[in-house]
């Protein structure tokens, strides 16, 4: 499957895909001067933390937010891999919070669903790759990593 | 091949999807004793709140069967095991062979022996039968006997609806195997703030009322109700396992070995009936928690379809959702002494607290074994992966309790513990030279 991955050298920390999330994938109005004065406020699916370094959903390989679902909230797209909340179904139990190991789904109290990145699965490309100014995000295929020899 | 699993919650249904990710076409029997097929035990307190209707309560949808080509034996009771012939027999009268068989039981709630405890307008919250019962009840005044999880949503769930309900718990906290005093302080606050009277450190006596309870009489007072639910624990449903002779464990579920094999050949176990390593205490324990479940479930279907894999172990998780307006979320040990101790092993706890933010982590000889999030609980994950990996980090706590804390501050310890963190999502991020 394909990822999302981050060229550590050419992310400044703009917070542009972070902007462009919110507005165009978490905003109602789809405008960013409105964007900002929607309640409740966006949830961006994009965190751009630390060194910086954009970091979304890793749709993991055996995803443990999967196993925590206790209805079938969280889901996997059996064409892509990719994993994604069918938001309203959501019971906001938090039991994906609990086990995501990228920390990156936001218990929103304020909308009662757990919110994450899903990659865009039903635009044609993610929007934080498309939107951002140095080309650090881009889409490549999953490594193997089981084949390499160590 | 042919394999038979009894039960019908989350343990049994992951086994099913991962023995029909290797083996598409053996024939899989499913027996549940319960009518309702595919329901989330986990979402019965939303059905007493009138949060979720019936349907709504599955975690997969109703053709899940037919997709995966299982014959399931609803409302059939499995009444012997055979070991030795490899044979049950059920309570539709039939005798079935196996080839592989799960045993995903689950676990019976305890009935207190309290004097009074059989009358009318009593009940445990395990089945959708219970459920159904308790959403049924007449009457405006309800009290829960357990604070545990299932105490506390009944208890939110009823008062929902308008019933005036009282949480009485004989330990002296709310959720005390979930939280340690300080965070059952913030969490109770936040129950009696919903109008919900609590009481901690008090004993159900006795059940007043002729046919039908009136009331609930404790060390200290009588507390007039209409109706009683009962929340005080689960007990591993074993009659199977014990009648078939495999081995039960200190905690009386069933033992199994890393591949989530009984004592016995070809019979396995998972779930809340399992007893398993437990990662956070290093030793056996019953960790009868959904997410245990589906892993352990998902390990013994891989075994029982012939790819030996093994199960890293288990560890508590519980999340207490949006039922009081601010999310909490515990793991693992609560306080160091609960931890299996010898004299060698060095034990921390670290704490920061703001009004209604804690955040606690408990280190074992360097390793995190228990984490409370109070508040702030997004990178919750990130203590439960560090858990589960059992790697070094005691010389990284300013950075873990830090209100700033990102997965890539993590990446230096991944990096040290590489083999520990060979999944494809962390070598690519380990790749990227951050």
């Amino acid at each position: 499957m394909k990822v999302l991955m981050v060229d550590k050298e050419k992310c400044t920390g703009c917070h542009q895909c972070e902007l462009w999330c919110g507005t165009e994938i978490a905003s109602n109005s789809r405008e960013l001067a409105k964007a900002i004065n929607e309640e409740p406020h966006p949830v961006p699916r994009v965190y751009v933390e630390g060194k910086p370094f954009a970091l979304q959903c890793r749709h993991c390989e055996e995803a443990p937010c999967l196993d925590a679902c206790p209805n079938g909230t969280m889901r996997r797209d059996p064409e892509t891999g990719l994993v994604y909340v069918n938001e309203p179904t959501c019971i906001a139990c938090w039991m994906c919070v609990m086990v995501c190991p990228f920390g990156i789904i936001n218990p929103s109290s304020s909308m009662k669903v757990a919110i994450k990145c899903d990659r865009c699965r039903n635009m044609g490309y993610p929007i934080c790759a498309e939107v951002c100014p140095t080309g650090a995000l881009s889409l490549v295929e999953r490594k193997d990593y089981r084949q390499r020899k160590f | 091949m042919r394999y038979i699993i009894i039960g019908g919650s989350a343990a049994a249904i992951s086994a099913v999807e991962s023995i029909r990710s290797l083996d598409k076409d053996s024939q899989i029997d499913l027996f549940s004793d319960e009518e309702t097929p595919l329901f989330s035990r986990v979402l019965l307190p939303y059905y007493v709140a009138e949060e979720l209707s019936k349907p709504l309560l599955n975690f997969r949808t109703s053709d899940f069967f037919e997709e995966s080509k299982v014959t399931p034996h609803m409302g059939v009771k499995v009444t012997s095991l055979n070991p030795a012939a490899k044979t049950i027999k059920a309570s539709d009268g039939k005798q079935y062979t196996y080839d592989k068989l799960l045993l995903a039981t689950g676990g019976r709630p305890i009935v207190p022996p309290i004097p009074g405890v059989d009358k009318e307008g009593i009940s445990t919250l395990k089945t959708m039968a219970d459920a159904e019962k308790i959403y049924n009840m007449k009457g405006k005044r309800a009290v829960v006997i357990g604070a545990g999880s299932i105490g506390v949503e009944a208890c939110i769930s009823l008062t929902r609806r308008g019933i005036n309900a009282t949480l009485l718990e004989q330990l002296g906290q709310v959720m005390p195997t979930v939280f340690d005093a300080e965070a059952a302080e913030i969490v109770r606050k936040r129950i009696e703030d919903l109008g919900i009277q609590v009481i901690t450190g008090e004993k159900a006596l006795q059940f007043k009322g002729d046919k039908k309870v009136t009331g609930v009489v404790t060390d200290n007072r009588e507390l007039p109700c209409d109706m009683v639910i009962l929340s005080v624990g689960v007990r591993p449903a074993t009659d199977l396992a014990v009648q078939a002779k495999l081995t039960i464990g200190d905690m009386r579920g069933i033992r199994v070995d890393e591949f989530m094999q009984t004592s016995a050949p070809d019979i396995y176990a998972a779930g809340d009936v399992a007893e398993t390593h437990d990662i956070a205490r290093n030793t056996w324990f019953l960790n009868a928690i959904w997410p245990c479940a589906f892993e352990q479930g998902r390990t013994a279907g891989l075994n029982m379809a012939g790819k030996k894999t093994a199960y890293p172990g288990s560890y508590r998780r519980n999340s207490i959702g949006n039922f009081i307006g601010i999310p909490a979320i515990s793991m693992g040990v609560t306080h160091a002494e609960s931890c299996a101790m010898t004299e060698d092993d060095e034990f921390r706890e670290i704490r920061v607290r703001t009004k209604d933010v804690y955040k606690k982590l408990v280190l074992k000889n360097g390793k995190l074994v228990g984490a409370i999030l109070v508040g702030h609980t997004q990178k919750a994950g990130l203590m439960s992966i560090l858990l589960r990996k059992q790697v070094y980090i005691a010389d990284s706590i300013p950075m873990l309790m830090s209100e700033r804390l990102s997965f890539t501050d993590l990446l230096p310890i991944l990096r040290r513990n590489a083999d520990q963190f060979s999944e494809p999502e962390y070598k690519e991020l380990m790749d990227t030279g951050l």
